[in-house]
């Protein structure tokens, strides 16, 4: 509770407080990708500082959060791109918000769990990983997995109160909620501030026989949203866990995570095809690992792609262990 | 008011604030352009067409040219007619033979940390150098990397730690760029030991102001490697840079307080002439908690420096120093206010020089990140002035003292930041007209004096004032600076005499016939 009063109280600096330092440039994946400063968080508050923004700098962020811890002026960053999301009506807006419209009418049953699994798009997509996460946690999926309020935080759509109410309502009797994309743990940290709500990844990394099975020579690859909303605490836990099994991370000197996609808002919504290759080079560049572990599963198809040595899933570690 | 002024009216004030001479002289007074008419957008049409027959992307959108309205000081603005986004040598060949036809002016920006609007454009073209950002190869066996111009030395930390090698000094600032480094020197905590970053430099491969790729060294194109390095980017834009590296070593750290200048001063000159460590530097809060920064890559130099230094050392440790600190404000109650200061900014700043995920087994992993945070987070600010001076080392105690004066003269809090940096005498052409003072033999000594703003609006009389009477203890002493180009060139040829500047001149007019390159730096 106190924590939400805090921030609640907490003045949020903004681009008007952009000191031009840059370190939010070191970390942006999309400013590896383009060498386009006005498609990074830097571009976009000196263009606002001058008065005047593009389209494309807004759209381009994959909104991974790096720029957040890195920011010395403390500005939320990928706060700023998300209300500059917002003024702007997105192409995909109405159909988004058809979608939740029918998602609202839909009715939902409520079944009571102490815990449970919000997924992201990917496990949806893949149900065999998506029934081993659940077994290995012991929780039931969400009634309500929100992929629709998820697209919509990420869009700058505004989601209207009734899908919001509807969204919330089984949650509300659940103690844990483990959630898989980053954006809506964010989000849902900020609305649910008496809930323990954490991520896929430290859900799964905190699992006896998932860290068991972490062995020097893995290449750990945290999902970067996750990470960088919760940061000063993470950053901590990921180097108890270096420090007790030796893998290394995709981290950087910063300790910031290394994304392994970079997808603006026209590839997430479908508009334009994934062009991960080059950042997943990047994050295996020059090192010298046996296997890749990863907690977000859109990361281990993209990884998949350029290495040719094992990806696997934390999930999947539970098992390998267990064999062992 | 002319009509350069006008062109620019767009920008708003913006930092402009009361002048503590006159509080009303600048209310009514549009913020000026730093140098308003040199050019005025002749033949802009014809260059910007030919340019893109050419091939050259030029992007002239208000977004992006506002983007580069000011450099890391803010206090210089200026807008360019156009950005270009440096992306090969041959790009940057086809940009500058075009400037030189049309005459119009290029200003090359990296990691655009100037603070004297070295790196503003005050129209013409702006070439963003971040564009060429590539590590090229790396040589483990002969120690070396090649790499493009407009690398951040952050990023090319980061490849050389994927094969657990590090570059051997640079900048303490992350997003410094290396082509603007080596363009003026780059100083780190281990250059009393290994000399200033430019003389790291290899060869590089320069774009001459009349377009000319040309690869250069000590040994190929020597005259033209002699001025590009350290020539405050006046001779040519550095495409690619050859530089040595070392393998990578954390830091075992020790720290020593003093409570004057003069005696933290006179143990880092000790320690610096005797080659007793491996980094060493003195950063203060004010004049009167001075920390003088001792660090080793190896044990054994360690254990040399326990046994044969640390006691001739006057530093305290920390709880020495907190008792005397302690006594000291007892005794002088009516400085409660300097003391809760002290107290306050030791409290923030500490930690997060000591942050648990960047030490192991006591040593310090990734100074460069940690300090740096820690520069942008503790000392960052809309607003930067960071006037300096570069002496010999019998002058730099007096130069140091003087200075700390002048700081209190205009400003509550400050922070000075001293270190040494050993010379390289076959680079003695190098040197004219540069940071390192011509007196200097063996080792020069720098000094930044950084105002702390902490959220206040100075007008630029006032920190115009105060750089100049940072600088005229330059002129005083004969001592030289680091950032003598933009707002601050009128001390150039007071500083290096006009002999020197009408050679250097001669040599530009030769180079760059149409002076088109950098034109607002230093000519």
């Amino acid at each position: 509770m106190w924590g939400f009063v805090k921030n609640a109280f907490t003045s949020r600096r903004d681009h008007a407080d952009c000191s031009g330092c840059s370190l939010c440039l070191l970390v942006c994946p999309v400013w590896r990708k383009t060498r386009d400063i006005t498609l990074t968080p830097h571009g976009r508050s000196k263009a606002m500082q001058h008065g005047d923004i593009d389209r494309a700098a807004i759209d381009h962020c994959s909104l991974c959060g790096a720029c957040d811890p890195v920011c010395p002026e403390q500005i939320d960053v990928s706060g700023m791109t998300l209300k500059l999301r917002r003024r702007l009506v997105h192409p995909e807006a109405p159909a988004l918000l058809a979608r939740m419209e029918e998602m609202t009418a839909q009715p939902i049953t409520t079944k009571h769990a102490p815990a449970k699994l919000l997924p992201d798009q990917a496990l949806l997509d893949h149900p065999e990983m998506l029934s081993r996460v659940t077994r290995l946690l012991g929780m039931p999926v969400a009634e309500d997995e929100g992929m629709d309020i998820a697209m919509a935080l990420e869009s700058g759509v505004v989601i209207p109160a009734e899908r919001m109410q509807r969204f919330m309502a089984p949650l509300r009797g659940t103690m844990r909620i483990v959630v898989a994309n980053g954006l809506l743990l964010k989000h849902l940290k900020q609305v649910l501030p008496t809930k323990n709500i954490v991520s896929l990844g430290e859900t799964l990394s905190g699992h006896e026989e998932v860290r068991r099975s972490l062995r020097a020579s893995d290449l750990y690859v945290i999902e970067s949203r996750a990470y960088h909303s919760d940061y000063q605490r993470l950053v901590k836990y990921y180097d108890g866990l270096r420090v007790d099994h030796g893998c290394s991370f995709n981290l950087d000197l910063q300790r910031i995570a290394i994304p392994a996609t970079v997808r603006s808002l026209p590839q997430r919504l479908g508009a334009m095809p994934h062009d991960d290759d080059s950042q997943a080079r990047w994050v295996l560049h020059g090192r010298n690992i046996a296997r890749i572990v990863v907690e977000n599963l859109e990361d281990c198809i993209a990884l998949a792609k350029v290495s040719n040595i094992p990806v696997v899933h934390l999930a999947e570690l539970a098992e390998d262990g267990a064999r062992d | 008011m002319n009509i350069e002024t006008l062109k620019y009216k767009r920008i708003e004030p913006g930092t402009v604030g009361p002048c503590h001479v006159g509080p009303d002289a600048l209310v009514y007074l549009k913020r000026q352009q730093t140098n308003p008419s040199r050019w005025n957008g002749d033949n802009w049409q014809d260059f910007s067409s030919v340019l893109r027959e050419r091939g050259v992307e030029l992007r002239e959108s208000a977004a992006i040219r506002g983007t580069f309205s000011t450099d890391a000081g803010g206090t210089a603005y200026g807008v360019p007619h156009g950005v270009v986004i440096a992306r090969n040598a041959e790009q940057v060949s086809t940009l500058l033979k075009a400037a030189q036809q049309y005459r119009v002016p290029v200003t090359v920006r990296g990691g655009g940390l100037t603070t004297e609007g070295e790196s503003v454009a005050f129209g013409g073209v702006l070439l963003d150098m971040t564009g060429m950002c590539r590590v090229l190869q790396i040589d483990i066996e002969a120690l070396t990397v090649r790499t493009e111009g407009g690398i951040f030395w952050h990023s090319l930390a980061e490849e050389l730690r994927r094969v657990n090698m590090d570059y051997l000094s640079a900048p303490l600032n992350l997003t410094s760029s290396v082509g603007g480094t080596l363009g003026v020197g780059g100083i780190d905590v281990n250059s009393p030991r290994l000399g200033c970053s430019a003389d790291q430099a290899v060869a590089l491969q320069v774009v001459t102001p009349t377009g000319e790729i040309v690869e250069c060294s000590d040994a190929q194109n020597a005259e033209l490697f002699q001025r590009v390095i350290l020539g405050y980017g006046q001779f040519g834009v550095i495409t690619e840079a050859t530089l040595k590296i070392r393998p990578y070593t954390p830091l075992r750290m020790h720290y020593f307080y003093y409570d004057g200048l003069r005696s933290a001063i006179q143990d880092m000159q000790m320690l610096v002439s005797n080659d007793a460590s491996d980094y060493s530097g003195i950063l203060t809060i004010m004049d009167c908690a001075v920390n003088l920064l001792v660090a080793f890559d190896s044990d054994e130099r360690e254990a040399a420096f326990k046994a044969n230094w640390l006691p001739k050392l006057r530093g305290y440790g920390e709880t020495g120093f907190a008792l005397r600190m302690m006594l000291r404000y007892t005794l002088r109650p009516w400085k409660l206010g300097e003391a809760m200061f002290l107290y306050k900014r030791k409290r923030e700043l500490f930690p997060e020089l000591q942050r648990p995920e960047y030490m192991r087994d006591g040593k310090m992993h990734d100074r460069t990140v940690v300090f740096s945070r820690a520069v942008w987070k503790f000392w960052g600010s809309k607003q930067m002035v960071i006037p300096d001076l570069a002496m010999s080392a019998d002058k730099f105690v007096e130069a140091v003292e003087r200075g700390s004066k002048v700081c209190r003269k205009y400003f509550p809090h400050y922070t000075l930041y001293m270190v040494g940096i050993k010379l390289r005498p076959d680079h003695k052409p190098h040197y004219e007209m540069s940071c390192i003072p011509p007196d200097a033999e063996g080792w020069a000594y720098g000094c930044e004096f950084e105002p702390m703003i902490e959220g206040h609006v100075y007008s630029r009389d006032h920190l115009q004032s105060f750089k100049n009477e940072i600088y005229n203890i330059g002129v005083d002493l004969g001592g030289s600076y680091y950032r003598f180009g933009g707002m601050m060139k009128g001390y150039i040829r007071r500083v290096f005499g006009d002999e020197v500047v009408d050679r250097h001149l001669a040599m530009k007019r030769k180079a760059d016939p149409a002076m088109i390159l950098n034109r607002d730096v230093i000519f």
